[in-house]
């Protein structure tokens, strides 16, 4: 690997009542999207902001484009482009006008009318910000992410709180920022579009990246690489004793038991074979490949959800 | 930059209809109630008269002196007038007590009920005085403002006053609560991860509030010369060195205070602690001479009193710069420590 866009060692922040990021390390080389995946309150938003310069840490060292902060904080800033996990703009300011000025404080800049297009938001160019949807404002945010056209890109929880069309044509958007060659660092709680935007990704937990690798890498890292799922109708029963008796791993979570293997094609008919036996309700079974979910379940005994 | 960031408050903030109404509208509308409410000439006040059927010739002699003064009397019987006064219609009324007289004052409408009664006690003085062969007149009374401006009526007092308050609300509300509200919603976050210095973002927000309260007491001026004659007797240089002053210290106050507060509901709480008592004890509205003279030494230790009265000086009596040096000093001193604890204490998130 060339020299990483970003590079961060040994980064820190305590607050009074928790510790936010705890000794973390990372590497982010350019043109790949990188994902921080992790549940709310992990830390994705604390790092992502010490990184972008507007949290100041307790320790730990970090490089941008090889620059670090307190020397070269103009011509980082002018470099990246940042959208955070709330903008907030004026009311009363339109998507247009909010593009020119925000495009007027860089050296250089993309042209207004190319961003609205990207964004598919020409129809609501001189609209009032308040008057945009949840989703049209996230892409405005977006879209002034990239007035600078910036080389390294962050996206904090870009599509929270966005129905699913307007969370594809955000996906669509990213990708081709990477395209373009942009770097681009996202966070997400949302295992499936880790795996569908990102080509590495960090899973963090408690201020600390638990494994990093590509989406693949750390489904094939899990020892059990299959799930076998039984669904019923309504809340799944208690599995313990079912599980004891099949001496196997039963997980029992909403309307469904999770048995995670290595070789489903030989435990299936002994499964449910045994399931008939012991006259278990189930309505329907499943086999399908493990994936992020069980990877995070997998390290922290905990959903991504929860 | 510093021009496009100006002109884009400008844009954003005639956009604004509220802040409109508050800026350019509200004041206008208080001027002219309050100025018509307190015309110079007050309404004609009303005395009743309790008289009882039977009158005497000093009765007469009283009745003949009353409707010599302004006063309109109301002749009423005894039990009439106590009616009306149940009713709570009359300010004041004059009864027999005795062999002289009673002045009965409404305790809630002292301001109409006292004037009336001051009136009455002069007109039995000089009931008196021609009851017993004197000739002698009432002593004419003038409305001069300190500066001698002969046409001074309340309006005239109110304006500067106005115009005072108006700056105080633009530093605290305009500034203090924006900046909170900035901070609070991640306004500045946004900002602070461009390249934009922040002195731009700053000083083309201080010109754009600069502007506005200029344009704002040109407003006032002239509805205050179209409506009520209201002209400046000072020189239009000193005029422009007090606004400007007032506008440095309110917003520098306004800055400081918004770096004490996180959300803008506390922040509404600091400072309505500030604003409160001083748009009340300061002489927007009304002088303080009747209030206890530790309050009215306190008050003068806040910026806005003081203020005021060099604003007043300076407008309505053409008075010099230098006649109001103390004043103008503690208005600076204000003006030195708000922009010091600002400046120590700003911070964007």
């Amino acid at each position: 690997m060339s020299e990483p866009v970003l590079r961060v060692r040994g980064l820190r922040k305590q607050y009074p009542k928790v510790l936010a990021v705890d000794h973390l390390d990372l590497d982010v080389a350019a043109g790949e999207v990188f994902g921080l995946l992790g549940p709310n309150g992990a830390g994705k938003t604390t790092t992502l902001e010490i990184i972008e310069g507007l949290t100041a840490q307790d320790a730990g060292e970090i490089a941008i484009f090889g620059m670090d902060w307190k020397r070269h904080g103009k011509e980082i800033r002018s470099r990246i482009g940042v959208q955070l996990q709330s903008t907030s703009l004026f009311n009363k300011i339109t998507p247009r006008e909010a593009l020119d000025l925000y495009g007027s404080y860089y050296p250089k800049r993309r042209s207004t009318k190319d961003l609205l297009d990207l964004v598919q938001l020409n129809e609501k160019a001189d609209a009032y910000h308040i008057t945009l949807s949840g989703g049209q404002q996230q892409r405005l945010a977006v879209a002034l992410a990239l007035i600078n056209d910036p080389e390294l890109v962050f996206l904090d929880e870009p599509t929270t709180g966005l129905d699913p069309q307007a969370r594809r044509s955000l996906w669509d958007v990213i990708h081709h920022m990477k395209e373009e060659g942009r770097t681009v660092i996202l966070t997400t709680h949302y295992m499936e579009e880790a795996e569908a935007l990102c080509d590495r990704l960090a899973i963090m937990d408690r201020g600390r990246i638990l494994t990093s690798g590509s989406p693949m890498e750390l489904v094939r890292e899990l020892e059990l690489p299959s799930v076998v799922e039984f669904t019923f109708d309504g809340k799944a029963p208690d599995a313990s004793d079912f599980a004891r008796k099949l001496n196997q791993a039963v997980e029992s979570r909403g309307d469904t038991w999770e048995i995670p293997t290595q070789d489903p094609k030989s435990l299936l008919p002994c499964l449910l074979e045994f399931a008939e036996m012991e006259k278990v309700p189930y309505k329907q079974v499943h086999v399908r490949r493990a994936s992020l979910e069980d990877v995070f379940l997998h390290r922290t005994g905990r959903s991504l959800r929860e | 930059m510093l021009l496009r960031q100006f002109l884009m408050e400008w844009k954003l903030y005639s956009r604004d209809r509220v802040a409109m109404f508050w800026t350019f509208l509200f004041p206008l509308l208080l001027l002219l109630g309050l100025g018509v409410i307190f015309r110079s000439r007050g309404p004609a006040l009303t005395l009743v008269w309790s008289m009882p059927a039977q009158t005497t010739a000093a009765d007469a002699e009283m009745e003949r002196a009353l409707a010599q003064t302004e006063l309109i009397l109301l002749k009423l019987p005894p039990v009439e007038a106590e009616r009306r006064w149940e009713r709570g219609e009359t300010a004041a009324q004059i009864e027999k007590a005795g062999e002289g007289y009673r002045i009965r004052v409404n305790s809630y409408l002292t301001a109409q009920g006292q004037s009336a009664a001051q009136i009455a006690q002069q007109a039995f003085l000089i009931a008196q005085a021609k009851h017993n062969g004197m000739n002698i007149d009432t002593l004419p009374i003038l409305m001069e403002s300190p500066g001698h401006a002969h046409a001074s009526n309340y309006a005239t007092f109110l304006l500067p006053g106005l115009i005072g308050l108006n700056l105080l609300s633009m530093g605290l509300f305009s500034v203090g609560m924006v900046n909170v509200a900035y901070r609070e919603k991640g306004k500045f976050r946004r900002l602070a991860v461009t390249p934009l210095p922040k002195w731009i973002f700053l000083a083309g927000q201080i010109l754009h509030r600069l502007t506005v309260v200029i344009l704002q007491s040109f407003v006032m001026l002239l509805a205050g010369w179209l409506m009520f004659g209201i002209t400046n007797h000072g020189s239009y240089v000193a005029l422009m060195l007090v606004l400007t002053l007032g506008t440095g210290c309110f917003m520098a106050m306004g800055f400081a205070l918004s770096s004490f507060a996180q959300t803008t509901e506390t922040y509404g709480a600091i400072s309505n602690i500030f604003f409160f008592p001083m748009m009340f004890l300061s002489g927007v509205y009304f002088t303080l001479d009747a209030a206890p003279r530790w309050l009215q030494t306190a008050v003068v230790a806040l910026p806005l009193s003081p203020y005021i009265k060099a604003l007043r000086g300076v407008f309505n009596d053409g008075a010099p710069l230098g006649s109001h040096l103390f004043g103008l000093a503690v208005v600076l001193a204000w003006t030195f420590a708000a922009f010091g604890i600002a400046v120590k204490r700003f911070r964007w998130s």
